[in-house]
């Protein structure tokens, strides 16, 4: 009975010194040296804000811009014509040539707007990570010894950075002001940032730039979050000795960022 | 605004250029990837139309080391380069006979893989024998 009642009133005084110092904490009242810093301007932010302000001056034509982020799930698949590689590698066919689509994933954010009120847009960038099934369209042989194979063996597992534009087509489809489908188009650009194997490299067949013809459709539920489908058809930007097609199936999410933060 | 645009292009820039570029002796290095630490079992040799097999017998072999020294199942041994003499792929190999006397052997690579490789003996009269092998 006495060993409660002591221990109620050390609790009590605990509560009591925790309490007051509490109260103090939150009575604390700013220096005036904190005092003088919040009237004074945040270069860094200063920065930022005439950023913005330069930026809507410049844009002021792409109005309700929306900044999402976005994932995605990627089924590549390529297509590689080795008839320029003169280098004497042999690669046995059944071991390279998948001709499926193997699964990836990327993420990024994109920016949705309004060109002159009347055109839909969306900018992204992304990071992709891309795992693609290969298709060697040549076969060789050397007979009796070798049956299939090719001299060429493309990296099928990169990073690349992807820009995109794309111009964005209101379909008259259900109650548009519930629900709204698109349809999208245009340009994309993608960028390889990992490393090229030194057996991609040889006779000039290293390529990093893919240029991209999109084409997809958007589903948007009430602003709160879209999905879509994407195709992707990508070749080499530049000229190659192994010209290479990127096929590519993106299947995905996008979240308004302020939604999110 | 104009450090900003200075700075986003410059780092474009490197990031564009800082990647791998094919360099002399990337062909050479990739071939020799292939080709070391292996042992290549003589399967054909093909000398005009006179076709031999070997296959399954495995008498004949020969492992080139990473090292860049040769050796052979007859106890020949010596040393070895992958070269590229214009657009040839060539094999070099300098031996040392059971006299002790000095050998050159050059053969072109007709193409070396993973696990097959062909090779055309260099020779300065008569018909090459072109020597099949695998290393399974």
């Amino acid at each position: 009975m006495r060993s409660t009642r002591l221990f109620s009133n050390k609790f009590l005084l605990l509560f009591s010194i925790v309490s007051i110092a509490a109260s103090s904490l939150t009575a604390q009242t700013l220096t005036k040296k904190q005092q003088d810093s919040a009237y004074l301007l945040n270069p860094g932010q200063e920065r930022i804000r005439k950023i913005k302000k330069s930026l809507a001056k410049k844009f002021v034509n792409f109005v309700g811009n929306d900044v999402s982020l976005f994932g995605n799930l990627v089924l590549s698949k390529q297509s590689i014509n080795d008839k320029g590689v003169t280098a004497p590698i042999n690669y046995l066919y059944n071991t390279v040539n998948s001709n499926t689509f193997n699964s990836g994933y990327s993420g990024g954010f994109r920016i949705d707007g309004i060109y002159k009120e009347k055109h839909r847009y969306a900018l992204s960038f992304a990071v992709n990570r891309v795992a693609a099934g290969n298709n060697y369209k040549n076969k060789y042989s050397l007979s009796p010894f070798i049956d299939d194979f090719t001299h060429f063996k493309a990296d099928n597992n990169f990073t690349t950075i992807n820009v995109a534009a794309h111009y964005k087509k209101l379909l008259p489809i259900n109650a548009m002001n519930k629900y709204k489908f698109y349809a999208v188009f245009g340009p994309s650009f993608d960028y390889k940032i990992s490393s090229i194997s030194k057996e991609n490299l040889i006779n000039g067949a290293g390529n990093r730039a893919i240029i991209n013809g999109d084409l997809g459709a958007e589903f948007d539920n009430k602003g709160y979050y879209v999905l879509y489908a994407h195709y992707k058809l990508g070749i080499n930007m530049t000229s190659s000795s192994v010209p290479m097609q990127l096929n590519r199936f993106e299947i995905g999410m996008s979240i308004k960022a302020k939604d999110l933060f | 605004m104009k450090i900003l645009y200075t700075i986003l292009l410059a780092v474009i820039i490197f990031t564009m250029n800082a990647c791998n570029k094919e360099t002399a002796t990337t062909q050479t290095d990739v071939m020799n990837s292939m080709l070391t630490n292996k042992n290549w079992y003589l399967d054909y040799s093909i000398t005009g139309t006179s076709t031999k097999s070997y296959v399954g017998q495995s008498t004949y072999f020969v492992t080139y080391l990473k090292d860049g020294t040769t050796k052979d199942s007859d106890g020949l041994t010596g040393t070895y380069s992958v070269e590229l003499i214009g657009n040839q792929s060539q094999l070099h190999v300098q031996l040392k006979t059971a006299g002790g006397n000095p050998l050159e052997v050059i053969y072109n690579i007709v193409s070396v893989g993973d696990t097959k490789l062909v090779l055309s003996k260099v020779v300065t009269t008569g018909t090459a024998t072109q020597l099949y092998f695998t290393n399974k």
